[in-house]
């Protein structure tokens, strides 16, 4: 027999041991397959809510002085890294006459061939135009036109009428990236050629290749360009979106790598446990004649076939478990599900990772196992952890502790990115659990005093098991610390800046109505002041309307950094859209009726702006000098945003028009507004859009996004529940022997159940009150690690509803766990449970 | 068995195993108390002698056996085994002569609940990496000379604590060791069981010349031996012929 044998008879003696064993690999590896295919359906699904919200990620090359330009200025670009496409577009206003009906529609000029093989276009049906006499439709415009691939339109162009056929019905979702409103896509040549602007260009958007980062393209096409042309991130659009989409992709690395962590503590748990039960087996070996080398390579060699086995089952739950996460996430983002990616590496990964993990789990206990004194080994008391593992524990949690503030100070002065929380944490939640042994066991004492006197008994004996076995209850218990450190934290950090962002959009958009600008942005043009402040009066006379205000957008430049002049009119009698900080909102709006401006939070992080400094601002290749009074959280544009009047917008950088309305109206007449309303839109090719909508909008995207990362935090917890389940059932199988002799000795068996519930349920209120501070610590972390991004702090609230709901789930998961095997061990044969050895 | 690879032969010595002023002391319960569990035992064991340690409990006799086999290491003093100290060996050469040149014998029999009778009694051999059917033949022939030839398929559960017993023995015998040491071998059996065990070993020794050292605290069963060590607070305090000396 050799010592592989041994192995198999001691798998086939105590089949639930090894199980066991293997189950924690097969949950790690699990957990780990399918967090990362959630988190990376979750990404997917943010990537085609931002695509469908603000389109593809892009940057837009235009003139200095907002004027078209000859698209042959400006140089290759296709080949700057992170490039996905360069399309020049141009815009036409015009005329649609379909049937009866005559609509006032935007049209934009594009290669609509090339648009379409690169993906970047979806046509619902029919092909792309191809000749002059061809175009293609909004599929939503042509369903409500009752127009189909084949009909003919006729076109009003500056040149002449055209009758076209429409070639093809294109997705209203994949035009929002490009065609800034317009509903009619024809080729660029065709389209410039009838309106007479031969070769001239209202922008060239660059499309960016996923994963690039934006900044880096940014300044290397800028490199690149003449002077007369200028770079910039379009004004203007959805990057509340991106930033929220941006928060919530940090919180799912933070999730997954919280989630590995778990794993392991699971896995560390299982394989010390399933070596320390085997102590005497293992000291008999040695007594023997075995050498250390040979026992180590027993236990290690156990571990790797264990953690095989397991991974591999593991592997294939998560795969199954991914589809239907998956598709939930998708639902949960109310994005069309991208199907399930799964990369080619990552299942041979996660099995190579969950033996690698088994064998290094392993590896601490077969030490221990193999330096114990063997006359101790022998014993039949269990042995106490050597001192200087204790030390070495406590000396590792505080090189951890001082691990992650140094990152958290690395980051706060710009030597480490934002993305380093990800790695603070961890590391800091590491700490949390490495100190988890020495705060474990007076926790487990003070919460054993409020155990009722009717269970004094098994209070006392609960607590003395736990006492006993300070690393491994530590390592059980490091599992719920991660997991309710997780919800807690993350939680509270989702929530925190979900109220922030949510607190400034309803601060920024306080309407009844928004009439938005379609079409080309040319809107920033000083030609359409005139007509926007026309419909700007009209909208202001209609019987009904309170009040109308006026925004006005435009790229600028402070400090070689790409910003977005904000101009509004800033009605005197409506509250300041504004949240200042450190200065009072009557200073700021003083400030602002002198002419000055007040500069966003990420704006100043940028550019080094503070309150009380004077600017140097470019809008349409003017230069102009403002003071800036105050800095204000804001997200229009990630932040990098300034903000000042319209009087003054326009008596300093020519701002004119206004590119957004917000009408807000008399009480209770805000549905009598939508008719007249529309008119006036349709008339100026603007957007009518509710409040309601707007703000359904966003509470889409928002729930979209905090679902899903609560449902990946649910994974989590699903993952520790059942990595707890796991080592509270080898607990109570190493403990058959002592729970036998209670039972010898006069215990009832409900009283064992009672035992052994209470001691799971001490272990998982301790674990809880430890995670509760590692999660609020968590909290502190990520919102002191957003400052940098937001630049200005994140307010932190303490929600009892988050921290009551995780610390009933550590109760409730801890009960339930213990209460099957103590069931089942107290249905021993009493002999047979005392023989157990 | 031969002696373990790089042990140099050495002129066999008149005593198979001696100590030379052996101690063993242990930290208290009190960080500062230091217990004196053996003091400058000298004592040597001729090859084919059935040796008896008896003591009351405490006495120290437990630890000079297990310092003896090499399973702790004394504080001062040495063991020599056939002329090798134990002291100067590492934890591996120590292991190759606890598997190879001593076999144990406990109290509570220690068989690997897992593992047949035959299976736990070829394990020393197959430590030491003997194929499986030769640890199977000595194994056998262990189990035969103690009489449980006929148990070998079974498991230590599914046998009497006399019958384990005799098992343990043919284990320590299974790999011809130079020296048994048996500790409070028939403390856990009933006197049909204790004295069928004991003649066991008077039997080996008789028959098959092999050095027997035993620790009991039964006069019964010390009676057996050939030699009887008395001991009291650590230290030796008789070395007497036994009532089975010829």
């Amino acid at each position: 027999m050799r010592l592989r044998g041994l192995l198999v008879r001691q798998w086939m003696r105590r089949p639930g041991r090894a199980l066991a064993a293997a189950a924690s690999v097969a949950v790690a590896v699990g957990a780990a397959v399918a967090t990362w295919t959630a988190a990376d359906a979750s990404r997917q699904g943010f990537q085609r809510l931002t695509e469908a919200v603000a389109g593809v990620p892009t940057i837009d090359v235009t003139a200095r002085d907002g004027q078209r330009f000859v698209a042959t200025a400006v140089p290759r670009l296709v080949d700057v890294p992170g490039v996905r496409a360069v399309v020049p577009l141009f815009y036409r206003p015009s005329l649609l006459r379909v049937g009866e009906n005559r609509l006032r529609e935007v049209a934009v000029g594009v290669d609509v061939e090339a648009l379409v093989s690169a993906g970047l276009l979806a046509l619902e049906s029919g092909e792309p135009c191809r000749e002059d006499d061809e175009l293609v439709l909004d599929a939503t415009l042509a369903k409500g036109l009752g127009v189909t691939v084949g009909d003919e339109v006729l076109f009003f162009a500056r040149r002449r009428i055209a009758r076209m056929r429409v070639t093809g019905l294109a997705a209203t979702n994949s035009l929002r990236w490009f065609a800034e409103g317009a509903t009619v896509v024809a080729d660029i040549q065709v389209l410039e050629s009838m309106s007479l602007s031969t070769a001239e260009v209202d922008r060239i958007r660059i499309v960016l290749a996923p994963g690039a980062a934006r900044e880096e393209v940014l300044t290397a096409v800028s490199g690149r360009l003449p002077e007369a042309l200028v770079a910039d991130v379009p004004a203007g659009r959805a990057s509340l979106a991106e930033d929220v989409l941006h928060s919530a992709n940090l919180g799912l690395d933070f999730v997954t790598a919280l989630t590995l962590a778990m794993a392991w503590f699971i896995v560390g748990n299982a394989m010390l446990m399933n070596v320390a039960e085997r102590r005497r087996g293992l000291s008999l070996i040695r007594v023997l004649g075995g050498t250390a080398r040979q026992v180590r390579r027993l236990v290690t060699v156990e571990a790797a076939i264990l953690g095989g086995i397991g991974a591999a089952v593991g592997a294939a739950v998560g795969l199954a478990a991914a589809g239907p996460i998956s598709a939930g996430i998708s639902r949960a983002l109310q994005t069309s599900a991208g199907g399930v990616a799964v990369h080619p590496l990552l299942v041979p990964v996660a099995v190579a990772l969950g033996i690698v993990i088994a064998v290094a789990a392993a590896w601490w206990p077969a030490r221990q196992a193999t330096s114990l004194d063997l006359l101790e080994g022998l014993s039949a008391l269990p042995a106490e952890p050597p001192r200087e593992s204790m030390r070495g524990l406590l000396l590792a949690a505080m090189v951890l502790t001082a691990v992650a503030f140094a990152c958290e100070l690395a980051m706060a002065f710009g030597i480490l990115p934002p993305r380093a929380s990800v790695v603070s944490g961890v590391v800091l939640l590491l700490a949390f659990v490495a100190f988890t042994p020495f705060f474990l066991i007076p926790l487990v004492r003070f919460l054993g005093g409020f155990v009722p006197s009717r269970w004094r008994i098994e209070g006392r004996l609960a607590v003395a098991q736990i006492v006993r076995q300070p690393i491994r209850t530590a390592l059980t218990a490091g599992v719920l610390v991660v997991a309710v450190s997780n919800g807690i934290g993350l939680g509270h950090a989702i929530r925190d800046s979900v109220d922030d962002v949510l607190g400034w959009y309803a601060r920024m958009l306080k309407a009844d109505w928004v009439l938005t600008q379609a079409g080309a942005l040319s809107v920033s043009r000083q030609d359409r002041g005139a007509a926007s402040r026309a419909m700007q009066d009209d909208v202001g006379r209609l019987d009904g309307v309170a009040d109308v205000e006026g925004i006005g957008v435009a790229t600028g430049r402070i400090s070689g950094q790409a910003c977005v002049v904000i101009a509004r009119d800033l009605p005197a009698g409506l509250p300041l859209p504004l949240a200042p900080v450190d200065a009072t909102e009557a200073d700021v709006r003083a400030a602002l009726e002198r002419g000055e401006a007040v500069a966003g939070t990420v704006l100043a992080q940028r550019t080094g702006l503070k309150a009380g400094d004077a600017a140097v601002v470019e809008v349409f290749g003017r230069k102009t000098p403002i003071r800036i009074a105050a800095l204000v959280v804001d997200y229009t544009s990630g932040g990098a945003s300034l903000v000042l009047r319209r009087d003054a917008a326009r008596r300093l950088f020519g701002m004119e028009a206004a590119d957004v309305l917000l009408v807000t109206a008399a009480e209770g007449r805000a549905a009598s507004l939508r008719d007249p309303l529309e008119v006036i839109a349709r008339s100026h090719s603007m957007f009518l859009r509710s409040y309601g909508d707007l703000r359904g909008f966003i509470d889409r995207i928002v729930s979209g996004v905090v679902g899903s990362l609560w449902s990946i935090l649910g994974l989590g917890f699903v993952v520790g529940s059942l990595g707890v389940a796991n080592t509270v059932t080898m607990s109570v199988l190493e403990q058959q022997r002592s729970l036998g002799l209670l039972r010898a000795v006069g215990m009832r068996r409900g009283q064992v159940v009672g035992l052994v519930v209470l001691q799971s349920m001490l272990l998982g209120a301790a674990a809880g009150i430890i995670g509760l501070v590692s999660g609020v610590t968590t909290a502190l972390f990520i919102q002191f690690a957003s400052q940098p991004l937001l630049g200005h702090p994140l307010a932190m609230h303490i929600r009892p509803g988050v921290v009551i709901a995780n610390l009933l789930a550590a109760l409730a998961v801890t009960a339930l766990a213990a209460w099957l095997p103590a069931r089942r061990a107290v249905k021993l044969d009493l002999l047979e449970a005392l023989s157990t050895e | 068995m031969p002696w373990p690879p790089g042990f140099h032969a050495m002129q066999t010595p008149p005593s198979i195993l001696s100590t030379e002023r052996l101690e063993k002391t242990f930290a208290g319960g009190d960080a500062e108390a230091m217990v004196a569990a053996v003091r400058g035992v000298n004592l040597s064991v001729g090859r084919g002698e059935f040796v008896a340690v008896t003591g009351a409990s405490g006495s120290g006799k437990s630890t000079l056996l297990h310092m003896l086999g090499g399973i702790t290491r004394p504080t001062a003093g040495r063991v020599l085994l056939e002329g090798v100290d134990l002291a100067t060996l590492d934890d591996d050469a120590l292991a190759a002569i606890r598997r190879r040149r001593i076999g144990f014998v406990f109290q509570r029999y220690n068989l690997l609940p897992e593992l047949s009778l035959l299976e736990n009694v070829s394990l020393p051999l197959a430590l030491d990496g003997v194929t499986p059917a030769r640890c199977e033949t000595a194994a056998r022939a262990a189990l035969e000379a103690v009489g449980m030839d006929h148990r070998g398929s079974h498991r230590p559960d599914e046998l009497s604590g006399g019958e384990q017993q005799r098992g343990a023995i043919a284990r320590a015998l299974v790999t011809d060791p130079a020296v048994v040491l048996a500790d409070e071998p028939t403390g856990a059996l009933d006197s049909a069981n204790s004295s069928r065990v004991v003649q066991l070993l008077q039997r080996l020794v008789a028959e098959r010349q092999q050095t027997v050292i035993l620790v009991t605290h039964d006069p019964a069963v010390a009676a057996a031996a050939g030699r009887v060590v008395r001991m009291r607070d650590g230290q030796v305090e008789s070395d007497s012929a036994g009532n089975s000396r010829p």
